[in-house]
């Protein structure tokens, strides 16, 4: 068999800090990649039950085949801001100008 | 919502589709949500500080910079910003990691037309090894299997995300913008067309469309991009002659092209590079032949607001652009009259693109965009 291929998923470039430190980053890099992952599981889950509510009964296959239409799409899409919104309340209410 | 535009895109499976979708929701939300809170913020917080410190308004964009760097509120924003563009790069690179080998065994079938000239002697200049453009990891360039295609795919389908899906499903609102440019102002009907830079082909394949009758070619130093776009033409069914060429030093006869063209290239060059550019444009042109780059937003304003300045270089500080920033600072216009382009036909100007939906985070800067113009003397 022939070996799989690795692609690279670190860019190369300056190390730049933002916050406190390079650990601070990383933590708010890793928070929002826990995030997106939630979000990954809330759309699996939802297209689970898109899926029961339509055909009662639903194989793997069905899930990794579905496609949302757009009326699907924009509610995720909805519920992905309020997500975000949540978990960056911190972020916005320090730009907020009293 | 399908997200394969044509037959060289892979398909993402079910969760690797919905982790893509996530990164284009969280641009969107730091663009719409978060990017209006800087000014007042600036306004109301950082400007008046910096008064009742230094007696006066910051007076440029290096100052504006010296304190927004060391705000946390700014800085959150700021890297929120950059890892949405990592994020984005590493949910395509899963899909296109997993597709890879039938991707590359599908570029053989599409081949047949135009042509593809690799040159395995080539040397990727610098500006291009240094860091990565745009945090692609591996950048434009790196090859990491035989007859590799994935820099150029990964390319291909993320810009979508990064666009917020404004650029068309064939990603070529950039160069339809050109192309409207030419038919409303330069009048000519050209029988060969270069496009400089042109990686993946997608701001190439529009001048094959709209000029049906001409020859259209492509170079570019990256080979995974060129691999790509040759089999892209072929699935879009577009005749394109890509080849693997620095565009300081062609191998294309002088007076060879009607119009040489480039979208969003010159920035990601160098100093150096940029004069050597131009004259082998001048070169390779007819006597009478026209020159026209897009590139990035106006460099020669009068009115200079330094928040705004600021904000405007975000890519370069923080997105590996670095030469962008520089790029504006340059005399362009001496360039182009030391390389034999007639003075009075310079122009640094803007074209418009005609998008039929309002999509994209920030709609403006998609539908009118920088262009300098300049005709060869005859």
């Amino acid at each position: 068999m022939a070996k799989k291929i690795t692609l690279p998923r670190v860019a190369k470039g300056k190390n730049l800090i933002y916050l406190d430190d390079n650990s601070v980053d990383n933590i708010l890099a890793m928070v929002m990649t826990l995030t997106q992952e939630i979000s990954v599981l809330t759309d699996r889950l939802d297209t689970i039950e898109n899926l029961m509510a339509k055909k009662g009964q639903i194989n793997i296959d069905d899930i990794n085949s579905f496609e949302p239409d757009n009326e699907l799409q924009e509610k995720r899409s909805e519920r992905r801001k309020i997500l975000l919104k949540r978990v960056l309340l911190p972020i916005e209410k320090a730009l907020d100008s009293k | 919502m399908n997200k394969q535009k044509h037959s060289m895109q892979p398909i993402p499976s079910h969760d690797e589709a919905v982790r893509q979708d996530f990164v284009t929701d969280f641009r969107a939300f730091l663009t719409d949500e978060i990017y209006p809170k800087i000014t007042p913020y600036y306004q109301s917080k950082i400007e008046p500080d910096f008064i009742k410190e230094h007696g006066r308004k910051p007076e440029d964009k290096k100052e504006v910079q010296n304190v927004m760097l060391q705000d946390s509120a700014y800085q959150s924003w700021s890297f929120l910003q950059r890892i949405s563009q990592q994020m984005m790069f590493t949910s395509v690179i899963d899909t296109v990691e997993r597709t890879l080998d039938e991707l590359i065994k599908k570029t053989k079938k599409y081949s047949e037309l135009g042509s593809l000239e690799l040159d395995q002697t080539i040397q990727i200049p610098r500006y291009l090894t240094a860091y990565d453009i745009h945090q692609q990891p591996g950048g434009y360039h790196t090859e990491n299997t035989e007859n590799d295609i994935s820099a150029g795919v990964v390319y291909d389908i993320s810009l979508p995300i990064y666009s917020g899906d404004a650029m068309g499903d064939e990603n070529d609102l950039l160069a339809q913008a050109t192309i409207n440019f030419i038919k409303n102002n330069i009048k000519t009907v050209p029988k060969k067309i270069l496009d400089m830079g042109c990686y993946i082909g997608n701001s190439t394949l529009p001048f094959a469309k709209a000029f049906p009758e001409s020859e259209v070619y492509g170079i570019d130093v990256a080979a995974p991009g060129l691999r790509y776009a040759h089999a892209r033409a072929n699935a879009l069914d577009a005749s394109v002659h890509f080849s693997q060429q620095n565009a300081e030093s062609m191998s294309f006869e002088s007076n060879t092209f009607d119009i040489v063209t480039s979208c969003l290239f010159l920035h990601e060059t160098s100093h150096a590079a940029i004069p050597k550019i131009i004259n082998e444009c001048a070169r390779v042109l007819k006597p009478g032949g026209w020159m026209i780059h897009m590139d990035v937003y106006p460099f020669q304003r009068n009115v200079v607001e330094p928040l705004y300045d600021f904000l405007k270089d975000w890519e370069v500080i923080n997105n590996n652009e670095d030469f962008s920033g520089a790029l504006r600072e340059m005399d362009l216009q001496g360039i182009f009259e030391e390389a034999g382009f007639s003075e009075e036909t310079i122009e640094f100007t803007s074209a418009e693109a005609s998008s039929e939906t309002n999509k994209g985070y920030t709609g403006d800067f998609y539908l009118k965009l920088p262009v300098y113009v300049a005709q060869k003397m005859a």
